[in-house]
């Protein structure tokens, strides 16, 4: 294929993707923030919904032979260190590196920072990768998918896993519904006063001392 | 019968959690490779560095993520194209947001911009930083690991989940 169709569709699935991405809300801060404080679930919402979307899709094309799945290696030490310390740049950028994107894209001045300093992160690691390749990412189990471990097929699995999964949705829908945790704005913000709690506190001490 | 306009303010998430797992279909079939984002910072990031450091182009790590290769270029278009859907999605919608949304005031304890963008920077940087480490991110762990039933992606997202918790109740205040 060449460079200039893979780009080409790489843009027409991101228009996509960033379509569904700012309708859902998810990259809202609020929203992200939200979910972390577990007060509001609309991420998870739409992630174990992409998720089981995905595996039911890939379980129909795996199962009738047209895709190999590409599952990453699993490197138990990396995939802990490192997403503890994603989750972390997560929570305090209100983003993941794909939804920065659809923030910059709404008009959010601070995504602009988070995308600059995910680069200098990328190009950090990238400086130190050859080193960290000797000793956190060394030592792994390679490329394995829970269908392998209790040995039945992928495909199986994976109608199974989406069927958990829609039954976790219902339950968490008739818990909360998502109609209830967009906000007025739909951007996860639920307070009606535009101070912050400290500010208006502060501002209250000097009223008295005035 | 649900009805969805591409003028809605906000979608179902049901409805666009659907629509983003579908996309696991053109890039299976057409890419051969899974929805990924993580990896275009090191391609962009690596290449925008080697203006000033040249030399970073011999590590090996970085020279596979910047070769001009379908996989690469595919994922800095597609999160160039999030940015160009999110735009054309909130202008059909007209929605209009402020420069920094007002969760942030109450969440960091202050409305100084300069805070903000601080925070932003520094989270962007730990966001990569740890996704490299883990070689993924909410996307590719997430979601395709995830749907691929990848026993380090599980990992990973779990791992993801509760550094994002523990940051939120520790260094954030309540939204």
């Amino acid at each position: 294929m060449s460079l200039f169709i893979a780009i080409a569709v790489g843009l027409l699935m991101g228009i996509v993707f960033g379509f569904a991405l700012e309708k859902s809300r998810v990259f809202e801060p609020g929203i992200i923030v939200g979910q972390m404080q577990l007060r509001n679930f609309i991420m998870l919402k739409v992630f174990l919904t992409a998720v089981a979307t995905g595996a039911i899709v890939l379980a129909v094309l795996n199962g009738f032979g047209l895709v190999k799945l590409q599952p990453k290696a699993a490197l138990y030490a990396a995939d802990m260190v490192g997403g503890l310390i994603l989750g972390v740049g997560i929570t305090l950028a209100g983003a993941c590196p794909g939804t920065t994107l659809a923030q910059i894209g709404v008009g959010y001045r601070d995504a602009l920072f988070t995308l600059i300093g995910g680069l200098a992160g990328a190009a950090a690691f990238s400086y130190a990768q050859p080193w960290l390749n000797k000793t956190l990412l060394a030592s792994g189990d390679g490329k394995i998918i829970f269908t392998d471990l209790i040995g039945i097929p992928y495909w199986l699995g994976a109608l199974g896993f989406a069927a958990v999964i829609v039954f976790i949705l219902v339950q968490l829908e008739r818990w909360r519904s998502w109609h209830n945790e967009m906000g007025r704005d739909v951007d996860g913000n639920f307070s009606t006063s535009p101070r912050t709690p400290v500010r208006s506190r502060r501002a209250g001490k000097a009223a008295i001392r005035t | 019968m649900l009805k969805v306009s591409l003028r809605d303010k906000a979608w179902s998430p049901y409805v666009a959690g659907i629509l983003i797992g579908l996309l696991q279909i053109p890039a299976f079939l057409i890419i051969e490779t899974a929805l990924g984002a993580s990896s275009s910072y090191v391609t962009v990031g690596g290449l925008i560095t080697s203006w000033v450091d040249p030399s970073i182009l011999r590590i090996d790590y970085v020279a596979k993520h910047v070769a001009a290769t379908v996989k690469n270029w595919w994922q800095v278009a597609l999160v160039v194209g999030i940015a160009i859907g999110a735009f054309l999605s909130a202008k059909l919608s007209g929605a209009v947001r402020k420069p920094i949304s007002p969760i942030w005031s109450r969440a960091l304890g202050s409305a100084s911009p300069n805070r903000r963008y601080f925070v932003a920077f520094a989270a962007g940087f730990l966001m990569l930083f740890g996704a490299r480490i883990a070689d993924g991110c909410t996307s590719g762990h997430g979601l395709s690991g995830m749907a691929q039933l990848a026993v380090g992606s599980t990992v990973a997202v779990a791992a993801m989940f509760t550094g994002g918790i523990v940051a939120a109740l520790l260094m954030l205040r309540r939204i």
